[in-house]
């Protein structure tokens, strides 16, 4: 029997002989952990549906941009001569997925019934991979996009317009030279609203984007740059290391700004320079203007997390005056025949963190469970969320490193928690141990 | 013969709010070593707080306490731990056993607060206090499921396992019945001759002090002589 094992034992038995307090307690000390686990792994759910989603729809992981001038005050989102800027991107990150290039534009949907503002991506479709597996079709074919001339929308656009797949539309916008062109497509799919990104933003060949703007083979929107997971956390070396080539390649890049590119125009177009420059950005740039949600959503988790955290801890030190003022001749005993401040500091230090540690594990576990259930009954949002989480259920990613977090975190609290009077309980004089009361 | 306590002109006010209340109003002492001492007093008299003196868990207001040739006023709170780990065993009025431990943990607990020996050392030592206790069937059992002569057997173990220069006992049997009492008294006395282990005890009971070697009598926080468990019986008109 070792020292340790007597102070394993002592707290487990104490813990076990005050079975209601302690399960009151650690009921409690789970219950906040689960929630910890539930609010995170939705938080992640959103994240990650929010990345994979943008990903797709309107950004690469690293992105290389920029805009092209004719004159000063006339700002188009252009990259000319792509093929070498590509050349310089593949040799510069070697380790990416792979990169596709798009054409960007905003234009004017007019159909015989309505019209509206969107965003316009101009895709080569046989040369992106991921596209169909992120898109729900509600009718037509994706191969048809292939086909000059077509067009890809959202249901809720498809709503707005009142057309269906085989209908035509007219595309309206100024080209780089500021007058006004417009070209003819037929909707040849429409897709299942993927939330706020499909709003904004609707599909067709490039070749058809660069006819609408008048602009020539060589020049497109946006090189995007696609990561496999595990470079995920490099995006900021990749993006500064892209930075670098490209400067030193003869390009003008852009300082770095944390915003996505429609929301440039006003400033590009106030700057004093003309012809080309590259942008480089990554996917949280360019979907900032809707990662409030998200802030929002994280934020409201960490207020909750903050309100239960503090009454766990008020109810642990609280239990913990109720256990010392119990024991006080237990301590009073163990000082007088010879256990330091610190072995007493520790032993009650100990107990709370097996009850803790137990709790957690307890919680995390139940957490994991429950958000498991969630994913599997395929809950439903309601269609005012979709809008924000991007996808029509309720989606939970509970990863093993934010359950080991969790209980880490939860049981550093609770040692933390139980600090203050388990330092109290080391500094009782032994005499109390004399006391013939209590 | 050396002393192994030596207590000078010790003074012990305690204060409750703003009145101050003497306990001991200067008392000398000097217990040799092997000895086995009874203070006695009635109710009041100083007893614990003389004793929790010489034990290391309190120190005097003025005066000195040399236990085993350490100044008490000279050491720190962390050497007064280990002065009392290593040198003095305790045995309380109300037994004080953890009560979420085993008999035989209990009896092993100062061993392992002191890291000195092996656990087959330890193991040896405490089964043979067990049995010297006539406690050998009930190492695995809690102190709950004891009778308070048992306990205090225990107890007795425990204050004894570390093999202590000083043993201080507190009223040993004030919370047992008088032939109980005696048994412990005896176990304390046969310790006593065996081990060499100086023991000092407190009681206000007669028949207790009748097993020591001397009787040291306080009254009002006051030394008021030493005598013998005969003359101290002979003055309260009781046979020795
Ligand atoms: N913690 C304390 N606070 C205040 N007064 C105390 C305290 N402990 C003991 N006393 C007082 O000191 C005197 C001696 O007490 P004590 O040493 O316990 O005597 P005894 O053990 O002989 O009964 C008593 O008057 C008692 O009321
Ligand atoms: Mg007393």
């Amino acid at each position: 029997m070792s020292k340790l094992f007597v102070d394993l034992t002592i707290a487990f038995r104490n813990l076990v002989q005050h079975r209601r307090r302690s399960l009151f307690l650690g009921a409690a000390i789970a219950a906040v952990t689960a929630l910890l686990v539930l609010l995170n792994g939705l938080s992640t759910g959103v994240r990650e549906t929010m990345i994979d989603t943008a990903t797709t729809l309107s950004t690469g992981h690293v992105n290389v941009g920029g805009f092209y001038k004719v004159t000063a005050g006339q700002a188009a989102p252009v990259v000319t001569d792509y093929k070498k800027v590509l050349a310089v991107v593949q040799k510069t990150v070697p380790e990416m997925a792979f990169a596709v290039h798009r054409g960007r534009g905003w234009a004017k949907l007019v159909s015989d019934t309505g019209s509206m503002q969107a965003g316009i991506t101009g895709i080569d479709i046989r040369s992106e991979p991921k596209f169909s597996s992120v898109l729900q079709l509600e009718s037509g074919k994706l191969d048809d996009l292939a086909q000059p001339g077509t067009i890809l929308l959202f249901d809720n656009q498809a709503e707005k317009l009142g057309v269906k797949v085989g209908d035509a539309l007219t595309v309206s916008a100024p080209t780089t030279r500021g007058t006004n062109n417009t070209i003819d497509v037929r909707i040849v799919a429409i897709a299942h609203s993927l939330g706020l990104l499909s709003t904004w933003n609707c599909f067709i060949p490039i070749e058809s984007l660069r006819a609408l703007y008048q602009i020539n083979q060589e020049s497109t929107g946006v090189i995007q740059i696609m990561l496999d997971r595990k470079d995920f956390d490099h995006i900021p070396a990749i993006a500064a290391r892209l930075r670098q080539a490209l400067d030193q390649a003869g390009y003008r890049i852009m300082e770095p700004d944390p915003r996505a590119f429609w929301m440039k125009f006003q400033s590009v177009s106030r700057e004093d320079w003309t012809g080309q420059k590259l942008d480089i950005t990554n996917w949280e740039d360019e979907i900032s203007f809707m990662t409030w949600t998200l802030k929002a959503l994280e934020g409201m988790s960490v207020v909750l997390i903050v309100i239960l955290v503090a009454i766990i801890i008020i109810g642990i030190m609280n239990t913990m005056w109720i256990a010392i003022r119990e024991r006080t001749r237990e301590i009073g005993t163990l000082r007088a025949i010879g256990m330091h401040r610190r072995e007493v500091l520790w032993m009650f230090l100990l107990e709370s963190l097996m009850l803790g540690l137990l709790a957690t594990i307890v919680g995390v576990l139940a957490g994991a469970a429950i958000a498991a259930g969630l994913n599997a009954a395929h809950v439903p949002v309601p269609t005012g969320l979709q809008f924000f989480l991007m996808s029509p259920h309720l989606h939970m990613s509970v990863h093993g490193s934010l359950m080991v977090r969790s209980v880490v975190f939860i049981t550093v609290i609770t040692g933390l928690a139980a600090f203050y009077p388990s330092l109290k309980a080391a500094r009782l004089r032994p005499v109390v141990a004399m006391s013939h009361f209590g | 013969m050396k002393a192994i306590v030596s207590v000078r002109e010790a003074v012990k006010n305690y204060t409750l709010g703003n009145v101050v209340v003497p306990a001991l109003r200067g008392v000398t002492l000097d217990v040799v070593e092997g000895d086995f001492l009874a203070i006695a007093g009635p109710s009041g008299s100083g007893k614990t707080t003389l004793l929790n003196l010489i034990g290391c868990v309190d120190t005097p207001t003025s005066g000195s306490v040399e236990v085993a040739g350490k100044d008490t006023r000279r050491l720190s709170e962390r050497e007064l731990t280990d002065l009392r780990l290593h040198t003095i065993g305790f045995i309380f009025q109300s037994f004080n056993l953890v009560s979420v431990l085993t008999v035989s943990q209990n009896i092993e607990l100062p061993l392992l607060l002191q890291r000195k020996l092996t656990g087959p050392e330890r193991a040896q030592r405490v089964s043979a206090l067990l049995e010297r206790v006539g406690l050998r069937e009930y190492g695995t059992h809690r102190p709950s499921e004891l009778s308070g002569g048992q306990r205090q057997r225990v107890a007795i173990a425990r204050a004894l396992v570390t093999r202590p220069q000083l043993v201080l006992a507190d009223e040993p049997t004030a919370n047992l019945d008088s032939v109980t009492g005696a048994h412990i008294l005896d176990l304390m006395r046969e310790l006593n001759r065996t081990e060499k282990t100086t023991f000092i005890f407190s009681t206000h009971d007669q028949s207790v002090m009748a097993h020591a070697n001397a009787v040291v009598r306080l009254a009002d926080g006051k030394l008021v002589d030493r005598v013998t468990p005969a003359q101290a019986a002979a003055e309260n008109g009781l046979p020795a």
